[in-house]
């Protein structure tokens, strides 16, 4: 298994193109090794072995003949399981969509499959994305690889979990408001989340539309770099996004530029209730940010502590429309249902479908929006979500990167924190503003960490909008002094 | 004061076609109160002479023609999204009765 655990999408592809092993090969000591492991992490909710062995002979095919082919042809990937892929279970892990095999692709299962990649399962999540512990999803707990008594993070906790355990060599989340680069940094690997509009969101089961975005998490961030470029670009299927053009400098960054980056550390980012830990580790990547020659210095955000009452007013806003559709009609039905008329099939269906969270917050969204408090809540934090955003913009006119910490802490127990909502909200304060600002930040491990000895912990990058190229260039000659 | 009470929960729970139990009544009363306190910072913001921020994209109005093929970019045939009906008759997606 050593084999496993060290391979790469670069690494993985030099082996395949010297005919090494085949796609087939490393695609069955996959499925070997999962049906082990997995029992004790619990990162999947569905496998899908037939259809992986034919996309890997597909691979190896395409390699026989000499075509063309990509960095992630035959790479064997995990998939979130609120991304569609046609004819696969997509439950985002709610009860509610436990009988739902998706119809058709989302945009990015297309672009993948057209570079011939391999899709090894879906992983498990909190329910509808709704969590920071994947605690939440309604069919298993998965576990954080470095401590099994530790939560991997969430929402995107399987995908995290399944790539720091050398379940995937790489993997899609999702992020609202840090649910990739929260769990990368609990589970010790590098999670992107781009900026709003840089990827298609087609085909993805939507939690809240403005802030939602697909993006790769992988074991460095060179591999994140890979998978984020064939994921990029604009489709007709999703208006908000972007034809952002993503040239070399991403996969090829040059070290003479990225020394010319200067970096920006929000003092408001560095604050009481940043645990010790966390914060000393934090502190040893700014050192060797510091040891490449790059200039730092510090800056504010003035009103980052407003950040998670924004978020939760607009994201809960957004959730109670969206979750609106899961109405027992369409989609799927729970099998014990036997409603007698309409208003019934929509209460049963929504009642027992959805666990605690969803209702909460579609609840919460529906009073936010409801006529007597919208001004007080949701016009209020649209507007409050605008200086947020003016915050960034003023930054970004002193510095070219932003530096802060992913969580507050690094991974915490399993249950410590189910019993008190806002409490676990609190764990996605120095992600939430770059989502309601539209910005793309990464998580990166600060050094290597030894499973069941000691907790990782992952620093945050933000870039300009559609400015990834500057945050994976600086995190890729990060990782090779690391 | 409370800033949410019993009713409006039960009113909300109602509009979102949301069946709550007793107990979880309870619980969520409990949770709202809080997190509506803890909203509560927002009020000594000043926001005179703000645009709201109304959404994530910097793109606006985007049109498509109406005569715009978008259907075929999806890979799903209709059979395929018959197929997906959690309940039909032939072709037709069935649904309980409005009225008894």
């Amino acid at each position: 298994m050593e084999f496993l655990h060290d391979l790469t999408i670069k690494k993985f592809h030099e082996g395949l193109k010297k005919k090494k092993f085949s796609a087939l090969e490393i695609t069955k000591e996959f499925f070997d090794y999962i049906n082990d492991k997995d029992k004790e992490i619990e990162a999947y909710l569905s496998l899908n072995k037939d259809f992986a062995f034919k996309q890997a002979e597909a691979a190896d095919l395409a390699i026989a003949k000499e075509e063309d082919i990509s960095e992630l042809t035959g790479v064997p990937l995990a998939i979130k399981d609120n991304i569609l892929i046609k004819g696969l279970p997509s439950t985002a892990a709610s009860k509610m969509l436990e009988n739902y095999t998706a119809s058709y692709d989302a945009t990015i299962i297309t672009k993948l499959e057209n570079e011939k990649a391999v899709f090894l399962g879906k992983t498990n999540m909190d329910e509808f994305a709704m969590g920071s512990s994947t605690e939440n999803s309604a069919f298993k707990k998965t576990k954080n690889p470095y401590d099994l008594e530790r939560v991997p993070g969430g929402s995107s906790g399987g995908s995290a979990a399944a790539v720091a355990s050398s379940m995937a060599i790489a993997a899609l989340g999702s992020d609202t408001g840090g649910s990739i680069r929260q769990p990368a940094s609990f589970c010790g690997v590098v999670g992107l989340k781009p900026t709003y509009g840089a990827v298609s969101r087609f085909g993805l089961i939507a939690m809240a539309s403005s802030l939602d975005q697909i993006g790769p998490i992988a074991k460095t961030v060179e591999d994140a770099a890979i998978l984020f470029k064939s994921i990029a670009g604009k489709d007709k299927l999703d208006s908000t996004s972007v034809d952002a053009k993503y040239g070399d400098e991403l996969l090829n960054p040059k070290l003479e530029n990225i020394k010319k980056l200067k970096v920006g550390l929000p003092k408001e980012y560095f604050i009481e209730g940043l645990d010790d830990y966390a914060k000393k580790e934090i502190e040893k990547a700014i050192d060797k940010i510091k040891s490449l020659g790059i200039e730092i210095k510090e800056i504010s955000l003035p009103h980052t502590k407003y950040a998670l009452s924004v978020y939760y007013i607009i994201m809960t806003a957004e959730v109670s429309a969206n979750l609106a559709r899961f109405d027992g009609i369409r989609y799927s039905r729970l099998k014990n249902l036997e409603p007698r008329n309409l208003l019934d099939i929509y209460l049963k269906q929504k009642g027992e479908g959805f666990g605690p969270e969803p209702r909460r917050r579609a609840i919460l969204g529906t009073y936010v929006l409801s006529s007597g408090y919208y001004d007080a809540y949701y016009s209020k934090a649209q507007k409050v979500r605008r200086l947020i955003r003016n915050d960034f913009d003023d930054a970004f006119k002193e510095v070219d990167i932003i530096l802060t910490p992913v969580s507050p802490t690094p991974a915490f127990k399993i249950g410590e924190k189910t019993a008190d909502p806002l409490k676990m909200y609190l764990s996605d304060i120095f992600t939430i503003p770059l989502n309601l600002a539209g910005l793309p930040g990464i998580s990166i491990p600060v050094r290597k960490y030894e499973k069941n000895k000691e907790l990782p912990v992952g620093f945050q990058l933000i870039g300009k909008p559609f400015q990834e190229a500057d945050i994976l260039g600086l995190g890729q000659f990060y990782d090779r002094i690391t | 004061m409370a800033l949410i009470t019993e009713k409006e929960l039960k009113h909300l729970a109602e509009l979102a076609r949301i069946k709550l139990s007793e107990h979880e009544e309870k619980k969520l009363l409990k949770d709202v109160e809080e997190i509506l306190e803890y909203f509560n910072q927002l009020k000594e913001v000043d926001v005179s002479n703000i645009e709201p921020m109304t959404g994530g994209t910097i793109q606006k109005n985007v049109f498509r023609n109406d005569d715009d093929p978008i259907r075929k970019e999806i890979n799903a045939t209709d059979e395929d999204l018959i197929e997906a009906f959690p309940e039909k008759e032939k072709r037709f997606l069935k649904v309980p009765p409005v009225f008894e």
